[in-house]
């Protein structure tokens, strides 16, 4: 795939090293000279040196052809305006865009050309949250501009769904179980699978089907 | 005089010739395009409480779509409106989706 | 008329003078507190520091669907958030922002944000964007019989074409639209939020609005 990476901070330089190792066609850009020179050179990574909010950077660097585009400045507002411009000029499949600020997560969704939405901060609070609140449910991951979402809840002895297959459950339309880990195993979730006190439940819930797979796996 | 401020100003007809046009089901995702065709539906698509509007446009050869995002009503779009569109479209799914593109209205 | 100035440089604090001058209840807001001193002492508005695209800011500037919001800090990207914030989020339909990239104007433009190129920026030019001004024309000849006014095409008037508004009395003699000027056909049909200029009866300009509305009623 060939993914272009605006922002080359600690993230988009982390991101870019990752995806080109897993054999994806990277080019990073940046207007900081100074990150341009002190890591640059170094790498096969390809390198730009320009601002990703200008059409004629995005141009620059073939986005035209991209598969993915990832704004992930420390610059929400820069985020969005690159976001926006890769969607609305370049029709790139996939644009995820980065959140500093959770203040500003409420615009992160395709108002703004946005597929996909990570807030660090959210992020690092549903994982803390996923340690402590074990039985409750944690919103993990907004995909398609907010209209999926994939959440994680750890049963407990006291979930009504123990002992229930996933079948007959009774889960709502817009919802599905991802996988289940357990036992730090991943298990492909079937009808016939019956849950067990401990299971990490994976779901994933479109619409406002939320309430309802709390109240089948939480009570 | 002048308080008209000078610019490159063109003459224009209702669709300017020499920009030409392509049939839905040829338009290439990914580049800039125009169709022409006629409104077909028309929808709502709120995101997050936020307005957007979103139209099926069709021709003989098939449908795309345009959203405009943050409105919910734009004068002269409406069921069985012509009008050409121009923008670069992404593909989602089986159909073409332009977002906030240029737009000339045609006579019904 | 309520008046929130995003960005208190030297544009702002003068288009923020300019409107208390003229009377209008004006709200000022910046970053940054030094910038308020801009204003000099005979500015009797309100000032709030704050990021001008947050909501809660906004709210509290007492933004209503009725406000009129000029966004002009020395951000393009920052100008675009707090248009679009303005205009999708709390209704506000008289909204201009400042841009210093021509390229991402005619961008903006197409969201149905008017915006003014920072080269080409005069208050006048951008007050008129914002305060209703019916009277005005932007010249008259020299036997003031006819005269030259400015108007942004609403949806009412939207679909009738420029023939059918030269039969109304209403000739126009120059059509912008989403940044680029044309000299239009008869058979054209004017559209929501283009920029046409009118070639009136000079006796007859203040009823150029209500002539549009009902060309467009009678179509």
């Amino acid at each position: 795939m060939k993914v272009v990476i605006a922002g080359a901070g600690s993230v988009g330089r982390y991101m870019a090293d990752q995806l080109h190792a897993s054999g994806h066609e990277v080019t990073l850009v940046d207007q900081t000279p100074a990150v341009f020179d002190r890591f640059g050179s170094e790498g096969p990574v390809t390198w730009f040196l320009g601002d990703a909010c200008e059409v004629a950077t995005l141009d620059a660097v073939s986005v035209a052809d991209a598969d993915v585009l990832a704004a992930v400045t420390g610059d929400d507002e820069d985020n969005l305006v690159i976001a926006l411009l890769a969607k609305q000029e370049f029709g790139v499949p996939r644009v995820v865009a980065r959140v500093n600020n959770p203040k500003n997560e409420w615009m992160f969704n395709e108002m703004w050309g946005v597929d996909v939405a990570v807030s660090t901060p959210h992020l690092l609070t549903a994982v803390v949250e996923e340690a402590v609140n074990v039985g409750s449910f944690v919103r993990l991951l907004s995909l398609e501009g907010g209209d999926a979402r994939l959440a994680e809840v750890t049963l407990t002895e006291k979930s009504p769904a123990i002992g229930s297959a996933i079948a007959d459950l009774g889960l709502p339309r817009e919802s599905t179980v991802v996988a289940l880990i357990r036992d730090r195993h991943v298990v492909v979730p079937r009808g016939d699978t019956v849950l067990r006190p401990n299971d990490e439940v994976l779901v994933l819930v479109t619409g406002d089907a939320e309430d309802d797979v709390r109240r089948v796996l939480v009570g | 005089m002048g308080i008209l401020r000078r610019r490159r100003a063109t003459s224009d007809g209702p669709v300017p010739a020499d920009r030409s046009i392509v049939t839905i089901a040829d338009a290439p995702p990914r580049r800039n395009v125009r169709v022409c065709g006629q409104v077909t539906r028309m929808r709502a698509r709120p995101t997050s409480g936020l307005p957007a509007l979103a139209v099926s446009i069709s021709d003989d050869s098939g449908t795309a779509i345009a959203v405009w995002t943050g409105r919910r009503a734009i004068g002269g779009v409406a069921l069985g409106r012509r009008l050409v569109i121009e923008g670069v479209a992404t593909r989602r799914g089986d159909q073409l989706e332009f977002m906030n593109p240029e737009y000339t209205l045609l006579v019904r | 008329m309520h008046v929130i100035v995003v960005g208190c440089g030297r544009v702002g604090s003068t288009v923020a003078n300019e409107l208390v001058a003229r009377d209008h209840d004006v709200v000022v807001i910046d970053r940054r507190r030094e910038a308020f001193r801009r204003l000099g002492s005979r500015f009797t508005g309100t000032t709030m520091t704050g990021v001008g695209f947050d909501r809660d800011v906004l709210t509290r500037a007492r933004i209503t669907d009725q406000s009129a919001v000029m966004a002009v800090t020395s951000g393009d990207n920052s100008n675009i958030l707090i248009a679009r914030v303005a205009r999708e989020t709390f209704g506000v339909e008289r909204v201009v922002a400042r841009i210093y990239d021509p390229k991402r104007a005619v961008i903006y433009e197409r969201l149905g944000i008017p915006t003014v190129a920072s080269v080409s920026w005069t208050s006048a030019r951008a007050l008129r964007h914002v305060l209703p001004d019916p009277g005005h024309s932007d010249w008259i000849d020299p036997t003031s019989t006819y005269a030259l006014v400015e108007r942004k095409v609403q949806a009412a008037t939207a679909g009738v074409s420029v023939g059918r508004l030269d039969e109304a009395g209403l000739r126009v003699v120059l059509l912008t639209r989403t940044g680029a000027a044309r000299l239009p056909d008869r058979a054209l049909l004017v559209q929501q939020d283009d920029l046409i200029h009118l070639l009136v009866r000079a006796d007859a300009t203040a009823d150029v609005d209500r002539a549009l509305v009902e060309v467009g009623a009678n179509r």
